[in-house]
């Protein structure tokens, strides 16, 4: 236990640790975000934009500029998180199948993966929701907080999936953002007249959309939307799992892999200490073998 | 062992054996296929035809340096401590001084010379005292001092009972390797051997 324990937190230290000097991305978490949000509710106009509300029923007329911010936030926490998710992947991949083959089970580098993700899309769940809260007060900020939360996670794993299959960096990054922007915007009635169009039910962040208008401004509870959401996210994050298990494979027979010392053999280890150069400067250590 | 990239065929019946206490070197021009040889022994490649088997554990140093860049060369080993299950990185202390660059413990890779990285891509791949290395132009952007220590170090790991490998574009320095195999037209030539 406490071995799975060691393994994991170590993981999740240097995986918390490459994302914290990601300073892009840092600073699109500080600046971008409530950047973002302010810029939208500065320049869009306050008119009412009435529609109806798939995931209460209602018919709502929030204020155009409100709307657009809820849209805003939850465009700016999936572009940091994919693009964060989608850098690390992109750039680690060898180093996590060099540690995999060192004998790092994958099941823990995965889940350090796994936390780090959770934790940054919490913080910026948490600071977009403070940011908005600041011009306005949504009904439900919690419920906020939760869609925009349960997006980033999504779009996170998504980051993941593009960053193992994409060749290029700049290909990654143009898919994330166009992916988001569309997504996002498609389901805004301001600026799309099909946001309630069938289609739109397929998009990836559709659970989350209303998820978060509901919670701007209505005080009906959406869970199936958020586990809609979560849905989503699962897809996303087995596809990602699929790619990272495929990326870090190994081709040796399992019995051929001694890449990490086991449990001892005589056989090997009895001449290997008899016949070890005496004056050898590289003494070789009397730790674990084989 | 076969192996073939799309129709080109790299290896066509490579029969290899790595005994104890020996230094081998594998030279072959650019595209030989050393590199998917490497590859293939130490499991990153399964050979379209062909089988692998190790005894004692492995350390395989690849061709291009693989390192996180954010992370500094004391995380490295102790990340890879984690993997290897090592109890401490004294070994892993050893090779940083028998390659003089413990002073960069604390700087990351990204900001570290070609030379320092290939350094600490050679230590990942020795830090647990492997019976069996398997290095891929292991001694690229050293300077001549550290080339001389390199191989000094791989002597010593041979000596000790180790089996060492080195593949290199180059045939430079052949009386430092017990063995020399040239790869050529997919098939594995023995060019010199030490003496019994």
């Amino acid at each position: 236990m406490r071995r799975h324990l060691s393994l994991f937190t170590t993981a999740t230290r240097y995986d918390l640790i490459e994302h914290a000097r990601n300073r892009f991305a840092m600073l699109l978490v500080v600046f971008f975000i409530p950047t973002w949000v302010g810029l939208v509710y500065l320049t869009i106009p306050d008119r009412a934009a009435p529609f109806r509300l798939a995931s209460t029923g209602e018919r709502l007329a929030p204020a155009g500029h409100e709307l657009t911010q809820i849209t805003g936030a939850l465009n700016a926490v999936t572009l940091v998180t994919g693009f964060m998710m989608f850098a690390s992947t992109f750039s680690g991949g060898r180093f996590d199948r060099r540690l995999a083959m060192a004998g790092y089970p994958r099941t823990h580098l995965v889940l350090a993966k796994a936390a780090s993700l959770v934790l940054a899309s919490a913080l910026l769940a948490a600071y977009a929701t403070a940011a908005m809260c600041i011009a306005w007060t949504p009904k439900q900020p919690y419920l906020l907080a939760a869609a925009l939360f349960c997006a980033a996670l999504t779009y996170g794993a998504i980051g993941v999936v593009l960053g193992s299959l994409l060749r290029r960096e700049v290909e990654g990054m143009f898919a994330l953002v166009m992916t988001s922007v569309i997504d996002i915007a498609l389901q805004n009635p301001i600026v799309s007249a099909g946001a309630d169009n069938p289609l739109t039910h397929l998009l990836p962040t559709y659970g989350s959309v209303q998820a978060a208008t509901a919670a701007g401004f209505s005080t009906t509870s959406a869970p199936a939307y958020l586990a809609l959401q979560l849905l989503w996210f699962a897809v996303a994050a087995l596809l990602g799992l699929l790619a990272f298990h495929h990326r870090t494979r190994n081709a040796l027979p399992r019995p051929n892999r001694h890449h990490r010392p086991t449990t001892a053999e005589p056989r090997d280890a009895a001449p290997l200490e008899a016949e070890r150069a005496p004056a050898s400067s590289l003494d070789p250590s009397p730790g674990p073998r084989n | 062992m076969h192996h073939t990239y799309r129709r080109r065929v790299v290896l066509r019946g490579v029969d290899f054996d790595l005994g104890s206490h020996v230094l081998a070197g594998i030279v072959g021009e650019n595209g030989a296929g050393k590199t998917t040889l490497l590859k293939i022994l130490a499991g990153e490649l399964r050979a379209d035809c062909g089988a692998v088997r190790h005894r004692g554990r492995f350390g395989y140093c690849p061709q291009e340096v693989v390192l996180n860049d954010a992370l500094t060369v004391r995380q490295h080993l102790e990340f890879f401590q984690t993997a290897f299950a090592l109890d401490d990185l004294r070994h892993a202390e050893r090779v940083m001084e028998a390659l003089q660059f413990s002073e960069y413990a604390d700087v990351r890779a990204g900001v570290l010379s070609g030379g320092t990285r290939q350094k600490l891509n050679l230590t990942l791949a020795l830090m647990h005292d492997p019976q069996v290395l398997l290095l891929d132009e292991p001694y690229q952007g050293f300077d001549w001092d550290t080339y001389q220590r390199f191989w000094e170090l791989a002597a010593q790991l041979r000596d000790a009972g180790r089996s060492v490998l080195v593949v290199s574009h180059l045939a430079y320095d052949t009386e430092r390797r017990d063995e020399l195999w040239r790869l050529e037209a997919g098939t594995l030539r023995l060019e010199t051997a030490a003496a019994a």
